[in-house]
């Protein structure tokens, strides 16, 4: 589990729409009104034609696991109570990919890229909640 | 065809490097003078003859303006040009390449390049490599991002554990013939195999050696290096590539790899092609980056370079005889300096027990950016260095 002694995100101007829809149980991701891209991480002026009319939209939550890795020896001393632990990168069906965790009953050995996930919540604190993964159930 | 101003006209002309290994209780900065002061007395220049100071920025000790004037003064330098230059382990190479550009453009005359690594800097805590998106999940640092590339690699074109272990297996044998490397005994592929998961799928001898130390090169003209202690090493091409990415996809210029670009401009300004290098000094922080240059450099074709690696094509001897040295796999983690260190020995004959027999054409690569990041943001820097003629 993951304890206050973990390094957790400081929302900015730019990101904190997006910790203020996980602290509600949606993900969202950056989306430019111009051109329709929809990209993560989050930011204010679109990678792809500089727009500015760039807002946080609701997506599905589901995706496809993209990569996945077991780290077993920690780069960060508060990790080494969850060691080893998984880090997975998905794909949502929307395009963006982000990084997550697969929740701790993942059967690992079953675990492969383009296995079909979708969201899930851990409240950290009152301010962050972090978006986790499962295997999609009822494709 | 015009010929490219940069092509042929500027040389190394010296390089030192400190002590290296796990070296207690120097500094950064003591480790870059002693590097600096090797380097001078390598090709014999007047120290007053130095009027450019690069100096890569200390990537563990948080904000330092001034860096690089800073490190001139303890040189007893004041020189026309100074300035403190981070692209990661890009940066030696770019260093390189900035200063023969001052050079060509009359800004400068001779240049010192150089850095220094403690990584246990008394007084000051080491920074955390990577984003806010990533690390509350426990994903730190450039090891995890290699991890992610293993994977998709294994996943697209089916390379296997042990052909990444012939990467590492390959390159501790080339550093038992380096008295200065950090680790020298050999291991076999099935040793690799059985050593423990670091970030699976990444085990133990697939990560680079933790390194203190420092590096320094000097560059002049070829003129001016040809009247001085050593046989000049001719930069013949360079090139760079920023932006592209292994993993998250940025904006795509092209369909090429990340990293084909910085090769093909350096293989471009040479007049080479991949076939014609002697020996190849790829930046090898992790072996699936070995995997990706080897393909997007054009040393292998598509989805090919694990079965290709297994014929032993990267040992002395091989195919393509790579990271001669050890790398910094075996080596040790000089930032790529130790690269372009190998790769002067290897052009003036004084690489010993490892000497390629009439290596004409070397290629040295840098690879750094921001992999930790999310998106990862990549900075590829090539060099061909050849012997002058
Ligand atoms: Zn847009």
């Amino acid at each position: 589990m993951f304890t206050i002694d973990k390094p957790l995100p400081s929302p900015t101007e730019d990101t904190e729409g997006y910790w203020d829809a996980t602290r509600e149980g949606k993900l969202v991701v950056s989306t430019c009104a111009s051109c329709a891209h929809r990209f993560l991480p989050p930011a204010k002026i679109c990678p792809k034609c500089l727009s500015s009319e760039v807002s946080f939209q609701p997506v599905s939550g589901r995706g496809r696991v993209f990569s996945w890795i077991v780290v077993h020896r920690p780069q960060h001393p508060a990790f080494l109570e969850d060691a080893p632990y998984n880090v997975v990168i998905v794909e949502l069906d929307e395009g963006p990919r982000m990084h997550g965790r697969l929740v701790p009953e993942t059967d690992l050995s079953a675990v492969s890229v383009g296995l079909p996930v979708e969201v899930t919540y851990q409240k950290i604190n009152d301010q962050i909640t972090l978006p986790m993964f499962k295997a999609a159930t009822g494709t | 065809m015009s010929r490219h101003p940069l092509k042929g006209t500027h040389a190394l002309a010296g390089v030192g490097l400190s002590r290296f290994g796990k070296v207690w209780g120097t500094s950064c900065l003591g480790f870059t003078l002693e590097a600096c002061k090797n380097a001078i007395e390598d090709c014999g220049i007047p120290r007053d003859e130095i009027d450019g100071c690069l100096v890569s920025m200390p990537a563990i000790m948080g904000e330092q303006h001034g860096w690089a004037t800073r490190i001139a003064a303890h040189l007893g330098l004041e020189p026309r040009l100074a300035c403190t230059m981070d692209m990661g382990g890009a940066t030696p190479i770019g260093m390189i390449q900035t200063a023969a550009l001052y050079i060509e453009a009359g800004m400068a005359n001779a240049v010192i390049c150089c850095f220094g690594m403690q990584n246990n800097p008394q007084g000051i805590m080491p920074q955390l490599f990577g984003s806010q998106f990533a690390i509350p999940y426990g994903d730190i640092g450039a090891i995890t991002f290699m991890g992610h590339v293993a994977r998709r690699q294994m996943h697209l074109y089916g390379y296997t554990g042990p052909q990444y272990g012939e990467i590492a297996s390959a390159f501790r044998e080339h550093a038992s013939r380096n008295p200065s490397a950090q680790k020298r005994e050999p291991f076999t592929v099935e040793d690799h195999q059985r050593s423990p998961y670091i970030v699976e799928p990444l085990r133990l001898l697939d990560c680079c050696l933790v390194t203190d130390g420092g590096g320094a090169v000097i560059v002049t003209s070829l003129e001016r290096a040809r009247d001085l202690k050593q046989p000049a090493v001719v930069i013949a091409g360079a090139g760079q590539e920023h932006g592209a990415e292994m993993i998250f996809p940025a904006p795509q210029r092209n369909q090429a790899p990340s990293g084909a670009g910085a090769a093909r401009a350096a293989f471009g300004m040479a007049g080479v092609l991949p076939h014609d290098v002697d020996v190849a000094l790829l930046y090898d922080g992790f072996t699936p980056l070995v995997m990706h240059e080897l393909e997007a450099f054009g040393f292998a074709k598509h989805g090919e370079v694990g079965p290709w690696v297994a014929t032993g094509a990267l040992r002395l001897g091989g195919e393509l005889p790579t990271n001669t040295h050890g790398g910094l796999l075996s080596e040790g983690h000089l930032f790529g300096v130790g690269h372009i260190t190998e790769g002067m020995r290897q052009i003036r004959r004084s690489a010993g027990e490892r000497q390629v027999q009439d290596a004409e054409v070397v290629f040295v690569t840098g690879f750094g950016g921001a992999p930790h990041e999310a998106p990862p943001t990549l900075s590829y820097t090539t060099l061909v260095l050849t012997q002058d003629r």
